[in-house]
C-alpha cells in the first residue's frame, strides 16, 4: 500500500476511519496536524503558555509531551509515581528516560512520601484504586501547577479515552458529568489551573503509531490497578463498533462537542466545566481549611481522603499492638 | 524430521506466542490470534505494518496493544 499523501513511499500506517494511510514521514505531519487543529478548535493554548505535561510514562502522555515540545510550547513534565510495586518503577524509569533524552527533567512527586501511595490508601478506606487515584492526581495536577506558575495542565487523553467517557456518562445518564466533559476545562475559581486534552482529535492507534516509529520508548503494560476499570468495557464496545464501522468514534464525540448540543454546557458557563475536582462543584470554591487548595467544601476531598487513610491506618496499627 | 519455516507472532502484553503458516496478511494473522485491529499496532524489527501487509514465513511479528485503561 502506498501513502496515500506523498504517493511515492511505502504505507507504513493505515487510518480506516481517515480512509487513509501514511508513510511514517507524513504520518508525522498529519498527526501534528491533527493535535493543533484540535488545540485551535478549542484554544486549548495560547504561545505565551507555561504547560505542565502530566506524563505517565505511557504513550499518550509522552507523546503528548513530544509534540508540544516540537510545536515550540513552553513545557515541563510532571510525574507522579503512585507507590505500585514495580509497575511504578518501570514508569518512572520510563519518563526519566525520554525527558533526559529531550534534556529534560521531569517534577517528581511520590505518593509514598506524600503519605498515600495508591495501593494501601485504596486498601485503607475501601475504595478502587482508579476512583482514589484521578482524586489524587487532580490534587497534584493542581497543586504543583499553581506553585510552578504554570498557565495550564495537559493530559494525554485520546479520542479513545473521551469517548469511552462519554459512552460511560450516557448510558448512566450522568448529566452533570456530560455538562462538564470537554478537551476544555477552563480556570476555576479560587486557583485553580486550566486543563486541556490537546490528543482529543487522535485515536490510541494513532499515538502508539507515533510513539513507536518517532522512537519513544514507553511502557506497554497496563496499570495493574486498572485490569477490572469500567472505562475498558466501554473501550472495548466502541472499539467493536470502529471496527465495523471506522470513523464513528470521531463523529460520536464531535458530535457531542457541538455547541447545539443540549446536554452539555460550554466551558466557562455557570454551571459548565471547571477543574474542579468532580465531587466537589457547585457554590463558590473557598480554601481547604488543611491545605489551602480550592474547594467548595470546607476541607478539599483530598485532605478528607488522607485522613480517612490515617485514621483506618491508626486503627490498624492499635489492632495489632492490642 | 524437517520442520517448515512458520510466522512466529508475539503478543508480549498477553505474554503469547503463536507460529502461524504462512504467507499470511497481517489482518487474516490478527484474526488468527482473535485479535481486533482497532486495539493493536503491529510491528516487525523497526517496521511498522499496515493491516493488508503480507508477511512471509520464517518473519517474527509483534502485535501491542495500545489500550490503557483507568
Amino acid at each position: 500500500m502506498k501513502c496515500k499523501r506523498c504517493r511515492r513511499a511505502e504505507a507504513a500506517v493505515d487510518l480506516p476511519s481517515h480512509h487513509s494511510a501514511f508513510c511514517p514521514d507524513c504520518f508525522f505531519v498529519f498527526f501534528r496536524r491533527q493535535v493543533t487543529e484540535g488545540i485551535r478548535k478549542f484554544h486549548l493554548l495560547a504561545p505565551g503558555d507555561r504547560v505542565l505535561v502530566c506524563v505517565s510514562g505511557g504513550k499518550d502522555s509522552l507523546v503528548l509531551w513530544d509534540v508540544l515540545m516540537d510545536e515550540g510550547y513552553e513545557t515541563e513534565g510532571l510525574y507522579i509515581d503512585l507507590g505500585i510495586d514495580g509497575y511504578s518503577d518501570r514508569s518512572k524509569e520510563k519518563v526519566l528516560a525520554y525527558a533526559a533524552s529531550r534534556g529534560k527533567t521531569p517534577i517528581v512527586v511520590e505518593l509514598a512520601k506524600e503519605g498515600i501511595p495508591i495501593p494501601e490508601a485504596a486498601r485503607c478506606v475501601k475504595m478502587q484504586e482508579c476512583a482514589i487515584c484521578g482524586t489524587v492526581k487532580r490534587y497534584f495536577f493542581n497543586r504543583v501547577a499553581a506553585q510552578g506558575k504554570f498557565t495550564v495542565v495537559a493530559t494525554g487523553h485520546n479520542l479513545d479515552d473521551e469517548t469511552a467517557r462519554l459512552l460511560g456518562n450516557l448510558l448512566h445518564w450522568q448529566r452533570d458529568h456530560l455538562a462538564r466533559q470537554h478537551p476544555l476545562l477552563p480556570c476555576g475559581d479560587g486557583g485553580l489551573v486550566r486543563k486541556v486534552k490537546p490528543l482529543w482529535r487522535v485515536s490510541e492507534v494513532e499515538t502508539a503509531a507515533y510513539g513507536f516509529l518517532k522512537g519513544i520508548d514507553y511502557v506497554t503494560e497496563e496499570c495493574p490497578m486498572s485490569e477490572d476499570a469500567t472505562s475498558l468495557v466501554y473501550k472495548e464496545a466502541l472499539s467493536r463498533i470502529e471496527d465495523r464501522m471506522p470513523g464513528t468514534r470521531i463523529v460520536f464525540y464531535k458530535g457531542f462537542l457541538d455547541p447545539s448540543n443540549p446536554l452539555r454546557k460550554e466551558p466557562g458557563d455557570a454551571m459548565g466545566a471547571t477543574g474542579m475536582d468532580e465531587e466537589e462543584t457547585g457554590g463558590t470554591a473557598q480554601a481547604c481549611a488543611s491545605c489551602g487548595a480550592p474547594t467548595y467544601a470546607e476541607t478539599c476531598s483530598f485532605c478528607r481522603l488522607k485522613e480517612r487513610v490515617r485514621k483506618a491506618r491508626d486503627q490498624r496499627a492499635a489492632r495489632v499492638s492490642r | 524430521m524437517y520442520n517448515a519455516p512458520m510466522i512466529t507472532v508475539r503478543l508480549p502484553q498477553k505474554k503469547k506466542e503463536l507460529e502461524i503458516p504462512g504467507p499470511r496478511r497481517v489482518m487474516d494473522l490478527l484474526a488468527d490470534a482473535g485479535v481486533r485491529p482497532t486495539t493493536v499496532i503491529v510491528t516487525q524489527g523497526k517496521k511498522l505494518l499496515t493491516k493488508d501487509h503480507r508477511v512471509e514465513d520464517g518473519a517474527t511479528i509483534d502485535v501491542i496493544s495500545v489500550v490503557s485503561g483507568g
